[in-house]
């Protein structure tokens, strides 16, 4: 996947308000770049039953 | 000249002769706090020193002594903080600009802990910027360096705590590990780092944190110490949602328990992928020296660490939840290596968040079922010794891997999936290469087995290559 860097730069000035030069830019791409080759990675992997492990319990008395 | 021997000492060694009285701590932190400015031009290793705060508790330590109201081992020791933990009333930065004047209204519940344990508290120690990579190589504050090797990083996100312990400054160090923060400042520093079970220690006043995976953890000079650390640390918070109603057990009762019968898996992927070559060779080292000890050498496979580096879509996403409030108004406060990692953060979407989440569970799972098959886990801490301070890169196999700012991560490789998973992990030093610099091994256990960590480091560190070496920095 590749965003063109002018879209980037305004999807920045949007969201954040930041003004980021092209050098700014490259840096902000590496990040980005890592973060779409391991969404590449995961296309071959089967998540359908996975089940969240998250567990409620009721909240405890203060300890004071 | 006086003879300040016993800054070297453990915890364990030192607090029977305060205990007996032959060590005071008023001397004892007047000395760690003369250490620690002898030392700071050379390691930047705090941000704050508490030089009144420290001997005003050593005065109320000795007085409590003398009307024989002992606490325990940590009574009147010298140990640091790092600086994302939260202290009334004495700054706390987060290694930020942003948080420069930052000065809190409570204590953290890990330093309410070890204040009531008699521990007295040298001061804030340097990180990484808020406490966001492993190098400790911080914008604002300096880079702090390695005791072992001053040109070298001591690791991070806490260096700081690292390079106190090797050096003498302090005899243990609190602080947070959501990659291998505490593991490994410990491993390129040689001294013992923990991480315990997510959920065994409070996070209450941890700092600018992530929502899914921090831990807050000791390091120190010896197994032994850690367990003490962790007797004191660990154990329910009310106040903490992430922390788990479960029994504490007497950890130094683990302690000299050996090996014989227990089970050790080293794993067949990832964690022996990339490793730079004198590394694999202690690493393999400390496998053959367990198997001498009595445990029974078992292969294990992690097939879904193919998909750990889905657990960076989430951090991307956590952090610039976490930063969100202070980005917008304070860019130019933030420098390079955090602020380009953390803008991308906001391009993750909410389908690719939820699925580094089933990720995790799937992940967890597989751990889970290895450790029905094994006691404990063997693999090295970090893939490299420590980089020197001016690198970008490191290189193994001919490939060159960030270790630093947008796209890093390669140095907390090892740390950061035993973060996804919550199982605890300790680094204990194994040995050094040619230059003489440190290498850790890391072991893991069973959620909640942290007793067994203790049992199997204890064994292992007593034929360490490693075992009682100190660097010495010349200032």
């Amino acid at each position: 996947m590749s965003i063109q860097n002018e879209t980037l730069k305004a999807m920045i000035r949007d969201y954040d308000g930041l003004e980021l030069s092209d050098e700014e830019l490259e840096l902000v791409r590496t990040e980005l770049e890592t973060y779409f080759g391991e969404l590449a990675k995961l296309e071959s992997v089967d998540l359908s039953d996975m089940f969240s492990g998250r567990l409620t319990r009721l909240p405890e008395p203060d300890r004071s | 000249m006086r003879n300040l021997d016993f800054l070297k000492m453990t915890i364990s060694e030192l607090a029977p002769k305060i205990r007996n009285k032959e060590i005071s701590p008023g001397e004892q932190t007047e000395a760690a706090l003369t250490e620690a400015d002898r030392l700071q031009p050379k390691l930047n290793s705090l941000i704050t020193l508490l030089h009144e705060q420290a001997m005003a508790q050593a005065r109320e330590s000795e007085t409590a002594l003398s009307r024989g109201d002992y606490r325990g081992p940590l009574h009147g020791i010298p140990i640091g903080l790092k600086d994302n933990l939260a202290t009334a009333g004495i700054t706390t930065t987060v290694g930020s600009k942003v948080l420069a004047n930052h000065v809190p209204d409570e204590d953290a519940e890990v330093v309410i802990r070890c204040r009531d344990a008699g521990a007295i508290f040298i001061g804030k120690e340097n990180l990484e910027e808020f406490a966001a990579g492993a190098t400790s190589n911080n914008p604002h504050y300096g880079a702090v360096h390695n005791p072992g090797g001053v040109d070298r990083v001591p690791g991070g996100s806490r260096g700081g705590g690292g390079a106190n312990v090797a050096s003498g400054v302090t005899f243990a160090s609190l602080g947070t590990d959501l990659g291998g923060s505490v593991r490994l400042p410990g491993t390129f520093c040689g001294v013992v780092g923990l991480k315990q079970t997510y959920g065994r220690v409070s996070q209450r006043g941890l700092m600018v944190t992530s929502f899914n995976g921090d831990h807050i953890g000791p390091m120190t000079r010896s197994v032994a110490d850690s367990a003490l650390l962790l007797q004191v640390l660990a154990g329910n918070d009310p106040l903490d949602p992430s922390s788990v109603p479960v029994p504490v057990p007497d950890y130094s009762s683990y302690l000299g328990k050996g090996l014989k019968g227990l089970k050790m898996g080293v794993p067949s992927n990832h964690f022996f992928d990339l490793l730079d070559e004198e590394v694999e060779a202690a690493v393999r080292g400390s496998v053959a020296a367990l198997e001498e000890l009595g445990a029974e050498l078992l292969e294990v496979s992690l097939p879904a660490m193919e998909y750990i580096g889905a657990m960076r879509i989430s951090a991307m996403a956590d952090g610039v939840v976490t930063h969100e409030q202070f980005l917008k108004n304070h860019r130019e406060a933030y420098g390079p290596d955090v602020l380009y990692r953390t803008i991308p953060g906001q391009f993750v979407l909410g389908k690719d968040y939820s699925k580094s989440l089933k990720v995790q569970r799937m992940i967890q799972e597989e751990y889970l079922r290895v450790m029905h098959q094994v006691d404990f886990l063997v693999t090295p801490t970090a893939p490299v010794p420590a980089p020197r301070i001016d690198a970008t890169h490191v290189n193994i196999n001919g490939e060159d891997h960030r270790v630093r700012g947008p796209g890093s991560g390669f140095i907390s490789r090892n740390t950061s999936p035993l973060n996804a998973v919550g199982l605890p992990a300790i680094s204990v030093p194994c040995g050094v290469n040619h230059a003489g610099l440190p290498i850790g091994v890391q072991f893991i256990t069973a959620p909640f087995e942290e007793g067994l960590l203790f049992q199997v480091a204890d064994s292992y560190v007593k034929t360490s290559p490693s075992q009682r070496l100190r660097p010495e920095v010349s200032v």
